[in-house]
């Protein structure tokens, strides 16, 4: 129904000169080229970082660091990239940035082995790993069957923004790891999920975790021996942006190979639940891809 | 009192106290991070450690060689390590000062610790090492990190997010504390004189010393030195000063109203009068629980006695390992936890890997490095994460993929070597990818085992399976090598992807 409204709405609206297919629909940010601009390009498709963030907000900076894996490894998101959205945040007048995850392996070593230290380039911005039961706080999922109550990160809560920065990788239980899996990464008990239907409970978070922005770092992917490594990387040298997470989430699946296939967000579980929830686009021929070369 | 002896008093405390700061600066220092230098320094220069644990192992424990320094310099200079170095020493110290009553017994039980010596060398020549429970620096050690550590840990997590350290066993070591610094209300460093087998074996040097406390002419027999002495070493009638007994604390000599005692070197040896009838007792108790350690092995049985990765072959390792909780100490994961009875009795304070507490890191080789006598061998990062420690396997009838449906792995993810493949497997009509261990890959890291997703025991546990212990040589051999960095790895595309659409 709306997917039909939509390509209806497509066929009476000029196309735009980015050559969008819907002029309705979620606007993707791609990005690719010069590495040390890749961010900035992508968000400014989006309309640029103020949009986003005023001055004085306090924004979340949720990375991957899950694994103590090396960062070319492709386990986690780039720490160049990261510090390139802080540095954004920081121009546009953040007064505080925390970078934080709740890291699957020892907090310590994930941080040293993910170099994430590198992005925290002001005395407003921190490092905060989310190892400790009472940095979360337990809320209802009303729209949720598989969960009743999910224990929070609070400092999600207390943020103004939160900025969702996953890393593209294929993963050995969901098919691929993205924006709506690494919501996992602000929850206490994340076995929970592995007990009820995982792919529904992931596309639940996301009907209680709103991140404002969703950035994929796809400079890499890693295509194989995902989520923790080490598989097979592509170098794709692109950063993926959107307000939509099944959106950003369903597009960068059609950016590379997972286990040697092409995909689409379509076939990928979770995706399809968080859509069928009405958490977003997840048919590319209904967004508008705005694609320039940073 | 004058001025000269509160001098001398504060002089000798800022000493000891420096030695204890400097004891718990290292044990702070140890830690991931922290390139490993002087923290197990301690335990490299105790005489103890380099004479047991070399006669059990039967080789030189050579990163315990800086003891011999030590030696040398008592027999120059008499025990001044257990009056100015030794941080238990210092602790009793501290102790002492506060305590006002004492009972003033156990004089006679000074040969003790001669006794105690013997046996800790007659059972290390029968292939048993005791020395754990003896060793003044291992006591120290092992209570800060089962005792302290996690108590200021905790202690510290109410006001920040510091992660909490638990250990399966702290209660026994602190009885142990507690007994060993409780005796002082029986008389002053009681441990000291009478016990500590460290304390005999440099009582023994101290004897031959060349320099020796003494008395000069025109002692008016006024008892001080004998009442201020901690070691009752001095008899103001005969004018003896027992060197063997004496830690050069120098009270006797500033507080000598006649200025009698003096430091000088004599070639005079102390005597040492031990009873035979002790000896006889000693040699009998020896050749009873020397065997009575060796075969109490309970590894063997349940097979879950997980060595830390490089460990020696076990009975070399309950040889050389002193016990002293470093490794435990530096574990990022907190997965290095003292046995209790798992390896024995006499296995009690040795590093197993607790594997549902903590995994042990790809990345991390610290409890080899702060190894103060090689029981864990010294790996680089690569070789150690070559060094099998065991093998996991599956328990089917707990694993959620395996027996209801669930899409899990989180063994998958959570093992950095891929050991474990998720595989497409139809049960009764539900084809779903599920786990399966790759024995020849998996090193016994236990990460899977931290962090499975079932309520109390793991549905995957490392087992001793396969473990490689090897005193030296390598772990990589190219067969190793080749199947770890096989990438075209059979996997089964996971079913987040839908297949049919």
């Amino acid at each position: 129904m709306k997917i039909s409204a939509g390509a209806a709405l497509a066929t009476l609206m000029p196309k735009s000169l980015f050559g969008a297919s819907n002029a309705n629909g979620p606007v993707i940010g791609v990005a690719q080229g010069d590495r040390s601009k890749l961010v900035a390009t992508a968000i400014d498709l989006l309309g640029g970082i103020d949009r986003f963030v005023k001055s004085g907000d306090v924004v979340c900076i949720k990375p991957n660091l899950s694994f103590a894996s090396n960062t070319d490894c492709g386990a986690t998101t780039s720490p160049d990239i990261v510090k390139q959205m802080v540095q954004l945040c920081l121009n546009a007048g953040a007064s505080r940035i925390f970078v934080v995850d709740h890291t699957i392996q020892d907090a310590t070593l994930c941080v040293e082995r993910s170099r994430i230290e590198e992005a925290i380039i002001d005395k407003k911005v921190s490092l905060v790993t989310l190892q400790q039961e009472r940095q979360y706080y337990e809320i209802d999922v009303p729209a949720g069957t598989e969960l009743n109550t999910i224990q929070v990160a609070k400092i999600v809560r207390d943020a103004d923004l939160l900025i969702n920065m996953p890393t593209a990788k294929t993963h050995s239980a969901t098919g691929v790891s993205l924006g709506i899996k690494g919501l996992m990464g602000l929850i206490w008990d994340r076995g929970h999920l592995h007990r009820v239907n995982l792919h529904r409970a992931i596309a639940e978070l996301a009907t209680v975790i709103k991140p404002g922005l969703t950035v994929v770092d796809a400079t890499r992917a890693l295509t194989s021996g995902g989520p923790g490594g080490p598989g097979k990387t592509v170098t794709l040298n692109k950063v993926v942006a959107g307000t939509d997470l099944v959106a950003v989430d369903s597009y960068t699946v059609g950016l590379a190979q997972w286990y040697k296939k092409s995909w689409t967000g379509n076939q990928v579980k979770y995706i399809r639940a968080a859509a069928d929830l009405g958490l977003g686009e997840i048919n590319t021929s209904n967004m508008q891809i705005k694609e320039a070369a940073a | 009192m004058n001025l000269r002896v509160n001098w001398h008093r504060t002089t000798r405390w800022l000493i000891q106290i420096a030695f204890l700061a400097f004891f718990v600066f290292a044990f702070v220092q140890t830690r991931y991070g922290v390139p490993v230098t002087f923290q197990n320094i301690f335990f490299r220069f105790d005489p103890l450690v380099l004479v047991v644990a070399s006669i059990a192992y039967r080789t030189i424990i050579t990163s315990a060689l800086l003891a011999l320094p030590l030696l040398a310099l008592t027999l120059l200079f008499g025990r001044f390590f257990c009056g100015f170095v030794c941080p238990l020493g210092t602790t009793i110290d501290i102790i002492d000062a506060a305590i006002k009553k004492r009972l003033n017994v156990g004089h006679a039980l000074k040969n003790t610790k001669y006794y105690i010596l013997l046996f800790l060398v007659l059972t290390a020549m029968l292939g048993a090492s005791f020395l754990h429970f003896f060793d003044p620096l291992v006591i120290l050690e092992r209570s800060i990190t089962l005792i302290f550590y996690p108590v200021s840990v905790y202690l510290a997590s109410i006001f920040t997010l510091t992660p909490v350290i638990v250990y399966t066993e702290s209660l026994i070591a602190l009885i142990l504390l507690i007994a060993i610094v409780g005796l002082n209300f029986f008389s002053e460093r009681f441990w000291c004189r009478n016990l500590c087998p460290l304390g005999g074996l440099l009582a023994l040097l101290s004897k031959i010393s060349i320099f020796k406390f003494s008395f000069l002419e025109g002692c008016t027999k006024c008892s001080i030195c004998e009442k201020v002495c901690p070691t009752d070493a001095i008899s103001f009638e005969s004018e003896k000063i027992d060197a063997g007994e004496c830690i050069d604390c120098l009270r006797c000599q500033y507080e000598c109203p006649q200025a009698t005692i003096k430091y000088k070197n004599s070639l005079t040896p102390a005597p040492l009068d031990v009873g035979k009838r002790q000896l006889v007792t000693v040699l009998g108790a020896s050749i009873l629980l020397a065997p009575l350690a060796k075969t109490l092995l309970h590894q063997k049985v349940l097979g879950r006695l997980i060595r830390p990765p490089g460990s020696i072959p076990e009975s070399d390792f309950l040889n050389t390992c002193i016990h002293c909780g470093k490794c435990m100490k530096v574990c990022p994961t907190n997965g290095l936890q003292p046995c209790i009875l798992e390896a024995g009795v006499n296995g009690i304070w040795t590093p197993r890997l607790a594997a549902r507490i903590g995994g042990c890191e790809k990345n991390c080789n610290m409890c080899g490095q702060v190894c103060p006598t090689s029981a864990i061998r010294k790996l680089p990062l690569e070789e150690k994460t070559y060094a099998k420690m065991g093998t996991a396997v599956i328990d089917r009838s707990r694993c959620i993929a395996w027996e209801q449906d669930k899409v899990c792995l989180i063994c998958d993810e959570a093992c950095p070597y891929n050991a474990i493949s998720s595989l497409n497997e139809t049960i009764r009509g539900t084809t779903l990818l599920r786990p399966f261990v790759d024995e020849l890959i998996c090193t016994g890291c236990g990460l899977c085992e931290a962090r499975c997703p079932i309520e109390g025991r793991a549905a995957i546990e490392v087992f001793s399976i396969g473990e490689e212990r090897i005193r030296q040589g390598s772990y990589i051999t190219e067969e190793k090598v080749r199947l770890r960095a096989c990438e075209e790895k059979i996997e089964d595309i996971p079913s987040g992807f839908i297949i049919d659409n």
